[in-house]
């Protein structure tokens, strides 16, 4: 019986090198199965990496909002603006009966929003600068106290400005030769004449304030780097999102301590797009340089950043003021050993750099310059003013301190979910334009004041801030001026001791919450967890909908999902070709050896030999292309895994969920590509076996044609 | 000496279409055991037709055909393969070796199908029938590096492998030259008379056929007689070529 199969696989061993069609099925199936595991090795590595990445950012395993919300949930935003969700009734309820779901570890509430940051020019933040300067100079001198050190300051601060008078003259000398046209109107052109005068400034001190008035109010507005900064965040319960969410590390400062209101930003914007576009310049140009393994010299991207930091030093000119412009111009000319006088020509020569001092004259600005300046619009610490458009269209705007900067493991580089940061939920809550208990208590004044009864949530925003509600309107028939009183509170309620004031937990979960993160302990019981929670919402009438991390991702979510699909269709692809060539192929091979079919037939051999006979030759033939195209894919995913694949580019390191990805391959993918080769071998062979299967042994005693 | 074949009032016909194409009108013989028997008769008389029945490759029309004691209507197509593997050698005019098999593995292919030998017996078996029909130092060739004649030989132990009762050869050397051909016949005939192996051939060749104890004319599907083993007995008018 064994010699029976050894004959077998002897026929078709040797059938299978007799034939060069053979050959080519070979090639093709070996093909077929290296891409079958190498793609699916690296798909399940890259799954496996951002599935990592999502849940452990912000989206947790599973994602409930309301299902009352006319659009769809996308954490990391989706093609447009951010959705919207109508909020979670009753919070602590929610989370306290999901929390007896089996598997449940913890339930975060969270709340999407995007914002405005205002943050000054440079002209505003220097002339502010100068009037406290001045404010200080003359309140010591009103009492006597020593005021050289502070004259001084005024001195550099003046310095300052009239620097960036200097380099507003030359950018409208620049405009008016370039475009001849109303760029500076003749107003502004004025004023610039005015103030670069050498007798307003000797002046200025005569009378200090009408003078920075001039300045703030006609010099200021030249100057467009002023900043409405947008920005996406997300609102939730800091110190439980802390605890739940693994992936998210601080990168400067410190977490928002417990019950705060605070802000972080994501690193990657403020990279991108707070940072000294210079500073950001010339990091850029070292990652290409010595993360990418690209040159100066061969990178057009490079060069363009070379180009663009040689000419556009007006940033850091109009940043020092006298005293740090000569410090600056010192330390420079030390570095260069050069001796210029003009800041911007030396900086220029600073920047002008190429593959073999780039290093040299990195350091030598982050040494010797950025501490001289401010390499970030906001700094950590800061007091944000964020405003937001409420959801009946009122601007809202809240102080929120920032503690500092986070990053997602492995989504570092991703500007999808790079740009989302975090906020506390009260402070959600403010902008988005429901009511927080401060506001409550705010309206309840209100109330109390006017008379008026109780307001549902729904009006309560539009009466608080609308100003044409039934608050105010009644508000008219009482006698006390209520517009003033509502501007007071809300002064009031902006100030230090909100920011300061530590919320208790329930105060913090006791409010609005547009969705919620649920966090799983065994990430493999999300289908039952999902399935759990969707029958308990239904049961207790919570009204959520419940969705797996992968569909409230949106857009991140989706991308493995669809390379997988691009993958398989491939894969099936090349596996329907190959059927379609080897049942031709045993087509013919049957059809040529009908005589000797018919012979092993006539001989003795029965039916079903002459099928296993041709079945095992394709067998034979997958097996042994098959293994080989496995094996050269297990040996490249082993080379793959032992060196990892460095990203390529900013896409990239986002599929790859950090900057090297390690991809590993499971017993699966293998197993996977040989049952594939199990069905092709046997779909393409059944009707050829069958033929081959029919062929009479009478055959044999025909003579050969 | 028992019968081996027995073959009572066969008919045979094919059908081409509607035209029915009678191939055995009617055909009554017995083979015994031990026998070396030629069916000579002229092309289209139904000669190959005829080893079909007995080889039971192919069923009669009508009439009775028995092999080894067994009414071959009453077996299914398992039974009658098993039958030609056991019972019956075939030896075929193209030789039909199986191309991609070396010499020892085409005569050791009977014997895998029966499965009853362990390797050692096999190949002891294999090599004395190589040896017996004279090519033992050919047993890893490739019948395509062989002779007609070599090919045939191989054949020949092939079909004889089994140690069936009986070896069935269709024209065994038509495609050989003459001598070849009478060397073939030469060593079918010893091992008759060495093993007892009962031989039906069919031929054209009258040189051939005067080796057989017997002779049956056929013509036109119809038995013409038998004719006594005499070496160079003169050949009937219809058999001739
Ligand atoms: N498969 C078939 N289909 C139709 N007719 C057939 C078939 N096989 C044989 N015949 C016909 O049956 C008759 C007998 O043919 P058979 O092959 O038995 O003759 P033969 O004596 O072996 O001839 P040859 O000496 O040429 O081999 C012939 O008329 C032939 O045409
Ligand atoms: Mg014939």
């Amino acid at each position: 019986m064994i010699g029976h199969w050894v004959v077998l696989v002897q026929i078709a061993f040797r059938n299978l090198f007799s034939s060069f069609i053979n050959l080519v099925i070979g090639v093709i199936i070996a093909v077929g199965t290296m891409l079958v595991v190498v793609g699916g090795a690296m798909l399940d590595s890259l799954d496996t990496a951002m599935s990592r990445s999502i849940t452990g950012s912000l989206a947790g395993h599973i994602q409930v909002y309301s299902a009352a919300s006319k659009d769809e949930l996308a954490i990391y935003g989706g093609m447009t603006d951010d959705p919207s969700l109508a909020a979670v009734d009753d919070f602590p309820k929610v989370k306290r009966l999901l929390l007896g779901v089996p598997h449940v570890k913890t339930v975060v509430p969270m709340g999407i929003n995007g914002a405005l940051l205002m943050s000054g020019n440079t002209v505003d933040l220097t002339l502010a600068k100068l009037r406290g300067a001045v404010k200080a100079r003359d309140a010591a001198t009103a009492s006597g106290a020593p005021a050289a050190d502070l004259a001084e300051q005024v001195d550099s601060q003046k310095a300052h400005i009239r620097q960036i008078v200097k380099v507003l003259v030359e950018d409208a000398a620049k405009a008016s030769v370039l475009a001849d046209s109303h760029a500076v109107d003749d107003e502004a052109k004025q004023a610039l004449a005015t103030v670069s005068t050498e007798p307003f400034w000797e002046g200025f001190d005569r009378d200090p304030y009408s003078a920075l008035e001039l300045l703030e109010n006609k010099i200021a507005p030249l100057v467009s780097d002023a900043d409405m900064l947008y920005v996406r965040y997300v609102g939730t319960d800091l110190d439980a999102y802390q605890r739940a969410f693994d992936r998210m590390q601080v990168v400067d400062g410190q977490p928002v301590p417990a019950g705060r209101r605070g802000f972080l930003f994501p690193k990657f914007q403020y990279e991108e797009q707070l940072k000294l576009k210079t500073a950001r310049r010339l990091d850029r140009i070292k990652e290409g340089l010595t993360e990418s393994g690209k040159t100066i010299a061969g990178d057009s991207e490079l060069q363009r950043f070379v180009r663009e930091n040689q000419a556009q030093t007006r940033e850091i000119v109009l940043q020092l003021d006298g005293l740090k412009t000569r410090t600056a111009l010192a330390r420079l000319n030390a570095a260069l050993h050069s001796n210029e006088t003009d800041l911007p020509t030396l900086l220029t020569r600073l920047f002008t750099t190429d593959d073999q001092n780039f290093m040299d004259r990195y350091r030598i600005f982050y040494e010797q310059l950025a501490p001289l300046l401010e390499l970030y619009r906001v700094r950590i610490g800061d007091m944000l003013t964020v405003k937001a458009f409420t959801r009946s269209g009122y601007v809202q705007s809240v102080n929120v301190k920032v503690y500092g900067t986070f990053e997602f493991k492995g989504l570092e580089k991703s500007p999808l979910s790079g740009v989302t940061g975090l906020m506390d939920l009260m402070s959600f809550r403010d902008l988005y334009g429901y009511l927080s208990a401060d506001k409550r208590d705010e309206l309840r004044v209100l109330q109390a004041a006017s008379g008026a009864k109780a307001v549902a949530r729904e009006n309560a925003e539009a009466e608080l801030f609308g100003g044409g509600g039934p608050v105010v309107a009644e508000a008219k028939e009482g006698s006390i001026d209520e517009k003033a009183q509502l501007s007071g509170l809300k002064k009031a309620k902006k100030s230090e001791d909100l920011v300061a004031r530590i919320y208790t937990p329930g105060e913090i979960e006791d409010g609005v919450v547009l969705n919620a993160a649920v966090v799983l302990d065994d990430p493999k019981a999300l289908p039952q967890a999902i399935k759990a929670i969707s029958e308990l919402s239904a049961k207790e009438h919570l009204g959520l909908k419940v969705e797996s991390w992968q569909q409230a991702s949106g857009l991140l979510g989706e991308f493995v999902l669809a390379a997988k699909g691009i993958l398989y269709f491939a894969v099936t692809i090349i596996f329907v070709v190959a059927v379609v060539v080897i049942n031709n192929a045993m087509m013919m091979a049957t059809l040529q050896r009908t005589q000797t079919l018919g012979t092993m037939r006539a001989i003795g051999a029965q039916r079903s030999f002459i099928v296993s006979m041709v079945l095992l030759e394709t067998l034979v033939l997958g097996l042994l292309f098959g293994s080989a195209g496995a094996a050269a894919g297990a040996a490249v995913m082993a080379k793959l895994h032992a060196t990892g694949i460095g990203a390529w580019s900013d896409a990239v390191y986002f599929f790859f969920s950090g900057p090297r990805i390690y991809p590993s391959l499971g017993a699966g993918n293998v197993v996977a590509a040989f049952l594939i080769i199990l069905v092709v071998s046997v779909v393409s062979t059944l009707y050829p076996a069958l033929i081959a299967m029919r062929v009479s042994p009478v055959t044999a005693m025909q003579a050969e044609e | 000496m028992g019968s081996i074949v027995s073959i009572d009032n066969v008919v045979k016909e094919y059908h081409l279409g509607k035209v029915i194409v009678p191939a055995l009108r009617g055909v009554s013989l017995e083979v015994h055991e031990g026998e070396f028997i030629s069916i000579a008769g002229p092309s289209g008389s139904g000669k190959t037709t005829l080893l079909n029945l007995i080889g039971c490759v192919d069923t009669a029309t009508s009439g009775k055909v028995e092999v080894a004691g067994r009414d071959t209507a009453t077996l299914t197509e398992r039974q009658r393969t098993s039958l030609r593997l056991d019972t019956i050698g075939f030896i075929f005019q193209s030789f039909n070796l199986v191309a991609v098999l070396s010499v020892f593995q085409n005569v050791e292919f009977p014997l895998l199908l029966q499965g009853r030998l362990k390797a050692a017996d096999r190949k002891a078996q294999v090599m004395s029938l190589l040896d017996q029909v004279g090519l033992s130092s050919h047993a890893k060739h490739r019948p395509s590096e062989l002779s007609g004649g070599q090919r045939q030989r191989v054949a020949v132990a092939r079909a004889l492998v089994t140690e069936p009762k009986l070896v069935l050869a269709d024209e065994p050397t038509a495609n050989l030259d003459s001598a070849t051909g009478q060397n073939i016949i030469d060593l079918m005939k010893a091992l008759n008379q060495r093993r007892g192996t009962t031989f039906i051939f069919s031929t054209h060749d009258a040189k051939v056929m005067s080796h057989a104890n017997a002779i049956w004319q056929l013509a036109d599907g119809k038995i013409l007689g038998k004719s006594g083993p005499v070496a160079g007995a003169p050949i009937p008018a219809e058999a001739r070529p």
